[in-house]
């Protein structure tokens, strides 16, 4: 365990989660920060390897690093006129700085001073097949209550996120103007432009 | 140097004061999310280390405790993007400090 293998994966993928969370905080551009929240995930996903979890590096990969980063381009997409820009709230920014190196010093204390007594040299393996059965077994009923819970919350974004039709149309003419009057997306991919744009043309 | 439990414990507190300041600090309300997502997966690292280094009888439950925090965190993220989709569509923005209709 102590080889030099190890010791080059475990570095380089802290530096690689560290490195992409550091990222979000500086860039401005908030799908360059979604993008390096991809980055982080993945490191987290092989930090989960050096663990020997190998399920839940791949649950990683598949639900944060495919669905979840997709899911926030999408929004991202989806809110045109919001602001792009990804930059600090200043008015929050120093108190906000206080209360993080007080929870970063306490937490970094209790990891370091704590005596987490002997530590176990076999890694579990089989895990697919050891979780699959507890969940099915053990713990069945948080099993379907999470079941339960996910169906609820889909079915409620979608509800939460569906528009009705009248409120459509006057989102899409809304869109239109703004599109017309901004230009940085071509008109051929709005579907039904409502607002004749002869005036907007020339200016 | 061998790398054992502490490392990890390291790495997954200073993920989550960077999640956490990310969270506190952004002001769009998708950068807030993305500070909630760094914050949980470092609540996972932090778990699948104590199940890899930790005593064996936590060794599955551990694991079992991160797939429904990831599960959790799935319907947290459609939901929270959902509702990032309604604000914008009646505010026009969803940056945090304007929307402040609750505001006295």
């Amino acid at each position: 365990m102590s080889d030099f293998g190890f010791h080059l994966a475990f570095w380089s993928l802290a530096a690689m989660t560290l490195g992409g969370a550091s990222m979000i905080m500086i860039s401005r551009n908030l799908i360059h920060a979604v993008i390096w929240l991809v980055l982080s995930m993945l490191g987290v996903a092989g930090l989960y390897l050096t663990l020997s979890a190998d399920f839940i590096a791949v649950v990683q990969v598949l639900i944060y690093v495919g669905a979840i980063s997709v899911l926030m381009l999408f929004a991202i997409m989806l809110t045109p006129r919001a602001e792009r820009d990804n930059s600090q709230n200043i008015k929050t920014g120093g108190p906000a700085a206080i209360v993080v190196m007080l929870v970063m010093i306490s937490t970094l204390w209790v990891a370091i001073d704590t005596d987490w007594g002997a530590v176990r040299e076999a890694a579990l393996t089989d895990q697919a097949r050891l979780i699959g059965e507890s969940l099915i077994k053990h713990y069945i009923l948080p099993f379907e209550i999470g079941a339960v819970l996910l169906t609820a919350a889909l079915v409620g974004a979608i509800a939460l996120a569906r528009q009705d039709d009248e409120d459509a149309a006057v989102h899409a003419s809304s869109l239109q103007a703004e599109l017309d009057g901004d230009g940085s997306v071509d008109p051929v991919d709005v579907i039904d432009p409502p607002i004749p744009s002869d005036g907007e043309a020339g200016s | 140097m061998i790398i054992g439990l502490e490392h990890y414990l390291v790495l997954g507190a200073l993920l989550f004061c960077i999640g956490f300041f990310i969270a506190l600090s952004k002001k769009n309300a998708i950068g807030v999310l993305i500070g909630v997502e760094l914050m949980l997966n470092a609540v996972n690292l932090t778990l699948v280390a104590f199940s890899r280094f930790g005593s064996a009888e936590v060794a599955l439950s551990t694991q079992v405790f991160v797939v429904f925090i990831i599960a959790v965190a799935a319907a947290e993220v459609a939901v929270g993007l959902a509702l990032a989709l309604v604000v914008y569509r009646n505010r026009q923005t969803i940056s945090v400090d304007r929307t402040t209709l609750l505001k006295g």
